[in-house]
C-alpha cells in the first residue's frame, strides 16, 4: 500500500469520527481506485472542473462517497479542512455527494443510476464530438440491478468507446447470488475487458489508460475494508463509524498494515 | 395531437445540435425522417424506459438536451426513480412526452392507464406537468418548456378538445365568468366539461399547465366560494393545490374525476368516460348537484 493510500485511509477514519457515520469497508475498498483515477489518470483539474471536454468520473456506488471527498480534498478541489464538517446538518459534504453543492459530476445514492447516466454522458460526448472520457465506479453487489445491464447493452450496441465501467469487485455479489464469470458476462455484452488487483495502483493506472476500441469493463479485485484488520473482518463495520476510544487502535492497524501479507482474492 | 408534436420535436431536433431524441420502440415511423436525418443523437434506443431516463439525464449533465417520448404509466411510473434522482435531483432539464394519457389505450387494460401521473409527478420538487388538450397547445407549451433547464413532463392525448383556446405555460386560461362557482377543467376534459357548465352561471378556468400550479388566477377568479374540479385524473390529484391557492378562505369542493379504482372495462376511451360519469350529462348531474347544495 502507498504512503498516500494510507494517509487517505487514516483520513477517512478520523472523517467518519467526526461526522459519526461511515461506509468504511467500501471507502477502504476503492481507495486504490479513486486515487489512482485522480491523481494518474482523469484529465481534470481544479480548474478545469466546469471544462465541458473535461474527463468525467461518475460514482455510481455511492457508499464510497467518503473516499471520493478525501481524495477530491487531496486533489484541492475541496478544502481539506471542509471534510472536518462531514455530516453535520448545513455542510456541504456527508454519506453521498450533492452535485449542487460539490465539484462532483452526479449526485449518487440509489444504486443501479451512476452507470447509465455515464453511459449518457459517453454519448453527449460523441454527439458534440469531445475528446473527454466518462468513467463509471461500479459495485460488484450493484451489478444485480437490471439499469446496469440496460446501460452494458447499451453502451456496447453504440459502440461508446470513451466509456469505461471500473467494477469495485469485492465479492459483495458472491453473498447474494452466484453471479457465475463477470467478466465472461461483460465480454458477452460487447466490452474488451481487464482484471486486475484493486489496490495495486500501477496495475489499476495501466489498465485504466489503455487503448480500447470498444466500452471497457476493469473488474478491479478489492478486499471490503482493505487496509485495517479489523475492517476486513468485521462485517458489522459495512455501515458504522469509530468511536473516539476506538480510533487510535484503527489508525495505527493502517499504518502497520502489510500489503504482502494480505494476499487480494 | 401527435403530428403537432412531431413537427415541434423536429423542428427542435433540426434547429440545435445539442439536443437528442430517445424513443423507447413507439414513434419509430413518425420518427422516421429525424431518425435517418440524425442518426447520432435521434434513436430507437430499445425498450427499457428506466435506463433510458437516466442515459437521457447523463446527455443532459453533458450538455445534450433530451427528449424521452415514450407511452404514460412507462415513464411516469417506470422510470419515477429516475426521474427524482437522475433529474430533479442533479437539478438537470429534460422533455418527457407521452402517449396514452389516463386510458387512451382503453383496450389494453389496467397496465397501460396512467390516471395517477398527475398526482404522482406532482411531488418531485421542480417537475413541470403540462397537458395540452388540442395540438396547437402542444406546440405552444412544448415551444415554451423545452429548452428552459427544468425537467418537463408532457401529457398528451388522441382525444383533442374541439375547444380552441389560447394557453400559455404555467397560466390557467379563464373561459367563461360566472358567480355560483368556478370551474377547473384539465386537459382533455375541456370540451365535456364546457358543455356540461352550459347555461349555469359559473366561472370556467382551463388548466394545461398542472405543475407549477397556477394558483393565482384561481384565487383571483374564485367565485360563490365553490369549487367544482373536472379533470380526466385520478380524483384528488389537483385536490392539494386548490386548497393550498385558496388558503384562509371557505372551501366547498367537488369533483369528477377518475376513482381511485384499477379500472377493468375495455371499450373505447368515451365508453369509460361515460362509465365512470365524465361525460358531458355525468359532469353535468355532479355540477348541478352541487351548485344545489
Amino acid at each position: 500500500m502507498t504512503e498516500a493510500a494510507k494517509e487517505l485511509r487514516k483520513e477517512l477514519l478520523r472523517t467518519s469520527a467526526l461526522g459519526r457515520d461511515g461506509n468504511l469497508q467500501s471507502g477502504f475498498s476503492s481507495l486504490e481506485i479513486l486515487w489512482t483515477l485522480y491523481d494518474r489518470v482523469l484529465r481534470v483539474t481544479p480548474g478545469t472542473a466546469a471544462d465541458p471536454g473535461r474527463d468525467r468520473f461518475v460514482l455510481s456506488k455511492g457508499q464510497s462517497t467518503e473516499a471520493l471527498l478525501a481524495v477530491l480534498a487531496r486533489k484541492g478541489f475541496l478544502p481539506q479542512e471542509e471534510l472536518k464538517t462531514f455530516c453535520q446538518y448545513d455542510s456541504r459534504i456527508a454519506m453521498q455527494a450533492d452535485r449542487t453543492k460539490l465539484p462532483v459530476e452526479i449526485s449518487a445514492g440509489s444504486l443501479g443510476h451512476g452507470l447509465p447516466m455515464a453511459a449518457g454522458m459517453a454519448w453527449a460526448g460523441r454527439i458534440l464530438g469531445r475528446k473527454g472520457r466518462v468513467f463509471a465506479l461500479v459495485g460488484d453487489g450493484e451489478m444485480n440491478e437490471g439499469t446496469m445491464w440496460e446501460a452494458l447493452l447499451f453502451a456496447a450496441s453504440e459502440g461508446l468507446n470513451r466509456l469505461t465501467v471500473i467494477i469495485d469487485d469485492n465479492g459483495s455479489i458472491g453473498r447474494l447470488i452466484d453471479m457465475g464469470d463477470m467478466r465472461a458476462k461483460l465480454e458477452a455484452f460487447g466490452f474488451e475487458t481487464a482484471v486486475v488487483d484493486g489496490h495495486d495502483e500501477e496495475a489499476l493506472a495501466e489498465a485504466l489508460s489503455a487503448e480500447h476500441a470498444r466500452p471497457l469493463a476493469v473488474i478491479a479485485k478489492t478486499v471490503r475494508g482493505y487496509g485495517s484488520k479489523t475492517l476486513m473482518e468485521d462485517r458489522s463495520w459495512f455501515h458504522r463509524y469509530p468511536k473516539e476510544e476506538e480510533l487510535p487502535a484503527l489508525l495505527a492497524e493502517v499504518d502497520a498494515f502489510d500489503s504482502g501479507k494480505e494476499a487480494v482474492r | 395531437m401527435r403530428k403537432a408534436m412531431v413537427n415541434a420535436v423536429s423542428a427542435m431536433l433540426r434547429g440545435h445540435e445539442d439536443t437528442a431524441l430517445l424513443l423507447v420502440d413507439i414513434g419509430v415511423w413518425a420518427f422516421r425522417d429525424v431518425l435517418a436525418a440524425y442518426p447520432q443523437r435521434a434513436k430507437n434506443i430499445g425498450i427499457f424506459e428506466d435506463g433510458t431516463v437516466s442515459l437521457a439525464a447523463g446527455l443532459s449533465l453533458a450538455g445534450v438536451t433530451p427528449t424521452v417520448y415514450g407511452i404514460s404509466p412507462f415513464i411516469a411510473q417506470r422510470a419515477l426513480e429516475q426521474l427524482k434522482l437522475d433529474f430533479v435531483y442533479q437539478k438537470t432539464g429534460g422533455n418527457f412526452i407521452t402517449t396514452g394519457a389516463s386510458y387512451d389505450f382503453s383496450t389494453l387494460g389496467y397496465s397501460h392507464y396512467c390516471p395517477e401521473d398527475v398526482a404522482t409527478l406532482r411531488l418531485l420538487p421542480g417537475m413541470e406537468i403540462v397537458a395540452p388538450g388540442t395540438p396547437e397547445q402542444f406546440t405552444a407549451l412544448f415551444d415554451a418548456c423545452w429548452n428552459d433547464g427544468r425537467p418537463t413532463y408532457f401529457r398528451m392525448t388522441d382525444h383533442c378538445n374541439q375547444t380552441r383556446a389560447a394557453v400559455e405555460f404555467g397560466k390557467a386560461a379563464v373561459l367563461r365568468r360566472g358567480s355560483r362557482a368556478t370551474v377547473i377543467a384539465a386537459a382533455e376534459a375541456l370540451d365535456a366539461t364546457l358543455a356540461a357548465c352550459g347555461g349555469l352561471d359559473v366561472t370556467v378556468l382551463y388548466y394545461t399547465t398542472l405543475a407549477p400550479f397556477d394558483g393565482e388566477t384561481l384565487r383571483r377568479e374564485y367565485a360563490g366560494g365553490k369549487v367544482f374540479v373536472s379533470t380526466p385524473f385520478y380524483e384528488g390529484s389537483l385536490t392539494a393545490d386548490i386548497m393550498q391557492a385558496l388558503s384562509g378562505r371557505p372551501v366547498r369542493l367537488a369533483e369528477a374525476g377518475v376513482p381511485l379504482e384499477v379500472l377493468r372495462t375495455y371499450g373505447t376511451k368515451r365508453e369509460k368516460d361515460a362509465g365512470l360519469g365524465l361525460d358531458a350529462p355525468g359532469i353535468r348531474q355532479r355540477l348541478e348537484s352541487f351548485l344545489r347544495q
